[in-house]
């Protein structure tokens, strides 16, 4: 009875956090099928008065949406797949190896990531031009193939595994290559579907560095294409709304994806336990 | 002018052209014979010696007003191809200044003059003799540099009172009551204001958000003092002028009671949500009105003065021709010159783009033209157009700076003399590096 | 550093070693460590690399950061702000995470799935979605407690308010963070737990708490290193004001940077923060004891 009692209340205190943590993101979505006046207006109601989906339809015909939205799947899962790939091994070697140097290369890797983006996007603007990458894809995936925050993250995950496993490979003579793609990726598998859920994130949003560097149309990504109607004068809240509804369908889509992935990482390890 | 809407989208201004896209240039029929006043296009010259040619435009926001120029240019010239680049507003000015550094840059590009300093040392002089520009167009002098010109304004940009039709009528006002001084318009202000007990309901004039831009940094003239000291870099922010307008400000919301620094986020909004009765805004929101807010029945009148015989009325901004690229390849630059040169010499083109922006042409020919007059925001700038000062291309530090001081007054209990003088000091650092010299002394008009 | 005498290494693994350790070496200097020192001795000149000019200034642009009144009065702001936002967001993460966690919760993917949509949603379109909610006439939170604040312009309230979207906005990376580290948990310590007659709460402090530890750090790490550098929400829904009441430090650099182009004033700016990042970094290495 006690148990079934705190079970109510548990789930009546989670829905509640989950009204306040949707209700704004209602809000927004259903502002992106409104005017600007009613978005604006005194009188406000969470559902449009007047629904219209120009919005959306506006999108269209400021660039080729299927196009961009295209590019940008293949950038990020190119780029995710490579950083993925990247801070497993980089992980791997920096929690399991002792080396001198270790904790030195650590913290630099960490350090990289304390500096603000403001001041080196153009130092590194300047050597893509100096690379000949401009307008290029290259310029996308090269300088997004490692990432510091995916090598920590992996660092720690990978730092609890334990460690016997590892020894018991390498007595039945399994060499290191073996050991890590067979055995250590396979069981990073919540880690690498978190990294997974935040790079898929950063690369997709990622506006400024794509729109730098790539100047063809045809190569352009949906989040430059998204802001192509930034306004010098005003703010157009519901083309905001619209553009921001739409990009965040593959991610959270990605997120659902890899959730189940989670599951699937958990009933492994009850099988085994 | 406001550098910071980062994700703005879909400016007023795309979807006023396309209102006015009924206004097609290049279905009239090609143009054989030379036209313009002084600058003077010829179509029968061939570009290029006739051969294809392909060059870059990039501009932000309104694809649909500059492919019409194109277009019309193109038919004149089958051979040239433009290709239109369309960029977000914001992030347009650090992409720009580093593709014209390299071997990317287009070899046309609208220009802000907010942005000047990142950009003329990539921009090539027109081609134009200075005393035809100075002849058809009026504010070329500001932008002599060294005796070239590379890149003038085909607009003048600047602040009217808008007000809103059906409140002044409930208020018992006609239109005789149209205030002409500072003095009358506070007391309209007051017959305007709708209190319930201590709670406002709807205020008599607005100017939360900007009434930097379109209070402090103006109506200083209206008083005969420049923006900048004699030297023409030194600010002149802590001055009697600035406080009074300051001062008068404060006394507004605070003595009158004509509105409130809690009514209405931005003045603008809430003049279209129907909550304030009267705004001071800049050109650009004749624009928004129409679009966004198509509701407001609005009138718009001139800014009032002081006195009745002001130095001037208000600071003026321009809308920039386009820029041509130094570093684009001959016959790419010659495509540019001869484009810049059908876009002066062409009426059509002026007043469209006028139209677009809400800007009072500076093309001197089309100061009475019929459509420019029939926009009332325009036609309320028309009699004193030449009693407006450009300070020349501004750092966005005075903009910035002064919006922080009057929030200081008005949020944070900072009294007026510590406020200026802060910002005073503050810009005196922020500009100290800044190249940038008033052009405030070439006022027709300038004591 | 202590001599550590390292267990016997096969070939393979020094050979993985050096391959992975080269190509880090290689892809950082290139892509950060010349950028950040391109960066670095900018910061003594006068930048501005859009215009082209670039002149020797010695160190004036650090003795302008080190005597910059605002700077430090936002750096305070910014401690304030990383401080609440980590403390809240480690906190609610968890908790929430454990309550899903718990047998007593059943549609444990709805509530993932609904917790972690701020997260996806870019913090620019979030931050006016909330710049409207906290409108003092047509907001919804004055609306619906019946309050009168002008939240964003009240220098009592606005960094608070401020603070408050972010947190919204962010714990659901700390839940699916969590979510992550509690289903990683050895099945058998928890076992052991129970049949050791410990309760909930036991189980959770000496158990769960300790093994999560690792998670926690983590969670703290990033914290401070992306909250130090948050700007975008003040940019939106402030812009520092009312006065300067809410400037963050990295709202400073975003300003000097890109809308006054004083770029070297910028990297100055970002080199003291680097520092004083490090130095918190460190300290959260400190304190959780984890000194390898």
């Amino acid at each position: 009875m006690r148990k079934k009692t705190s079970s109510i209340i548990l789930n009546v205190v989670l829905l509640l956090l989950g009204v306040v943590t949707v209700y704004p993101f209602v809000w927004m979505l259903s502002s992106s099928f409104k005017q600007n006046k009613e978005i604006m207006a005194l009188e406000q109601h969470l559902l449009p008065q007047q629904f219209i989906t120009d919005n959306y339809i506006n999108m269209n015909a400021h660039f080729n949406f299927l196009r961009f939205f295209a590019n940008s799947l293949l950038i990020t899962v190119v780029v995710t797949v490579i950083v993925l790939y990247t801070s497993t091994i980089c992980g791997y070697v920096l929690s399991k190896y002792r080396f001198r140097g270790r904790n030195l290369l650590f913290g630099f890797v960490l350090s990289t990531m304390m500096i603000p983006w403001c001041v080196t996007i153009i130092p590194k603007y300047s050597m893509i031009q100096h690379f000949g990458w401009m307008d290029s894809y290259k310029a996308l995936i090269i300088p997004g193939m490692f990432s510091g925050f995916g090598i920590f993250m992996m660092k720690q995950h990978i730092t609890s595994l334990p460690d016997e496993i590892l020894e018991a490979a390498r007595i039945d003579g399994a060499n290191e290559f073996y050991i890590f793609h067979r055995i250590v990726f396979p069981m990073s598998k919540n880690g690498i579907s978190s990294i997974a859920i935040f790079q898929f994130l950063w690369t997709w949003e990622d506006f400024l560095w794509p729109y730098l560097v790539i100047n063809t149309q045809e190569k352009q990504l949906l989040a430059v294409g998204l802001k192509m109607f930034n306004g010098q004068y005003s703010t157009d809240y519901g083309a905001l709304f619209a553009a921001t509804a739409i990009s965040i369908v593959p991610v959270l889509l990605i997120y659902l994806f890899f959730q189940k992935q989670f599951i699937a990482g958990i009933a492994a390890s009850a099988v085994k336990g | 002018m406001n550098k910071k809407m980062i994700a703005a989208m879909t400016a007023a201004i795309t979807a006023a052209v396309g209102l006015s896209g009924s206004i097609v240039m290049a279905s009239e029929a090609v143009p054989t014979e030379p036209f313009g006043d002084t600058v003077k296009y010829d179509p029968t010259v061939e570009i290029n010696d006739g051969k294809d040619i392909s060059v870059e435009l990039w501009e932000w926001g309104s694809d649909d007003l500059f492919q019409q120029v194109i277009d019309g240019y193109t038919a004149i010239h089958p051979n040239v191809s433009i290709k239109l680049v369309n960029n977000p507003w914001e992030d347009y000015w650090t992409k720009l200044p580093l593709a014209l550094s390299g071997k990317n840059g287009p070899a046309i590009f609208n220009v802000h003059n907010s942005y000047h300093e990142n950009l003329i040392n990539y921009m090539a002089p027109l081609d134009i003799p200075l005393e035809d520009l100075q002849a058809d167009f009026t504010g070329v002098d500001a932008h002599v540099i060294d005796g070239n010109v590379y890149y003038i304004d085909y607009g003048m940009m600047t602040g009217s009172v808008y007000y809103n039709k059906d409140m002044w009528e409930a208020a018992g006002l006609t239109e005789d009551d149209i205030p002409k001084t500072w003095d009358e318009m506070r007391e309209i202000a007051k017959k305007l204001t709708i209190k319930d007990g201590d709670r406002l309901v709807q205020a008599g004039l607005n100017f939360n958000g900007d009434f930097h831009q379109n209070y402090l940094l103006g109506l200083n003239y209206q008083l005969g003092e420049n923006l900048f000291q004699e030297d023409g870099k030194t600010p002149n922010v802590n001055s009697d002028a600035m406080k009074k307008v300051m001062q008068m400000l404060v006394d507004m919301y605070e003595v009158d009671g004509v509105g409130s620094k809690d009514f209405g986020e931005k003045g603008a909004d809430s003049f279209g949500q129907g909550q304030s009765a009267m705004v001071i805004q800049w050109g650009h929101y004749y624009n928004t009105l129409n679009t966004t807010w198509s509701d407001i029945n609005f009138g718009v009148f001139e800014i009032p003065t002081f006195d009745g015989e002001p130095y001037a009325y208000n600071r003026y901004n321009g809308e920039s021709t386009f820029g041509i690229n130094k570093n684009a390849p001959e016959d790419q630059q010659a495509v540019a010159q001869d484009f810049v040169k059908y876009f002066l010499a062409n009426d059509e083109a002026q007043v469209t783009f006028n139209l677009a922006m809400s800007t009072f042409p500076a093309k001197k020919s089309l100061a009475e033209n019929e459509e420019i007059l029939a926009n009332p925001s325009l036609k309320v700038l028309a009699e004193h157009i030449d009693r407006y000062i450009w300070p020349g291309p501004m750092p966005a530090t005075m903009e910035t700076t002064l919006q922080t001081a009057g929030q200081n007054i008005f949020f944070n209990g900072m009294d007026i003399d510590t406020a200026f003088e802060e910002a005073q000091e503050n810009i005196i650092r922020d500009m100290k590096n800044s190249t940038f010299e008033s052009v405030e002394s070439l006022y027709a008009y300038a004591e | 550093m202590f001599k550590k005498s390292y267990p016997l290494q096969s070939r393979s693994e020094i050979i993985l070693r050096n391959i992975v350790v080269t190509a880090m070496v290689i892809f950082f200097s290139v892509f950060l460590i010349v950028p950040i020192g391109i960066a670095f001795a900018g910061s003594f000149h006068e930048w501005n690399p859009l215009s082209g000019t670039y002149n020797f200034l010695g160190l004036d642009n650090y003795i302008e950061v080190f005597t910059s009144e605002l700077f430090w009065k936002s750096m305070l702001n910014t401690v304030i702000f990383s401080a609440v936002v980590i403390v809240f967001r480690v906190g609610l993460g968890l908790a929430i995470a454990y309550a899903i966690y718990s047998p007593l919760v059943k549609y444990k993917s709805f509530f993932r799935a609904v917790y972690y949509m701020p997260v996806v949603t870019p913090m620019v379109a979030v931050a006016f979605v909330w710049k409207f909610m906290y409108n003092p006439q047509i907001g919804t939170i004055n609306q619906l407690f019946h309050l009168d604040i002008n939240w964003l312009m009240n220098p009592s309230t606005a960094l608070l308010a401020v603070m408050i979207m972010t947190i919204w906005k962010d714990f659901g990376y700390a839940v699916v963070m969590y979510m992550a580290g509690l289903y990683s948990l050895p099945a058998d310590a928890m076992e052991a737990a129970k049949v050791d007659g410990a309760n909930a709460w036991q189980t959770f402090r000496y158990i769960t708490l300790p093994l999560l530890k690792p998670m926690t750090l983590f969670v703290v790490i990033t914290s401070i290193i992306s909250y130090i550098q948050a700007y975008v929400q003040i940019l939106i829904m402030t812009e520092g004001g009312p006065g300067t009441a809410t400037y963050l430090a990295s709202y400073i650099i975003y300003d000097e940077a890109f809308v006054k182009y004083n770029f070297g004033y910028a990297s100055a700016l970002s080199f003291v923060l680097f520092v004083i990042t490090a130095a918190f970094t460190m300290l959260s290495f400190r304190v959780s004891g984890t000194e390898e």
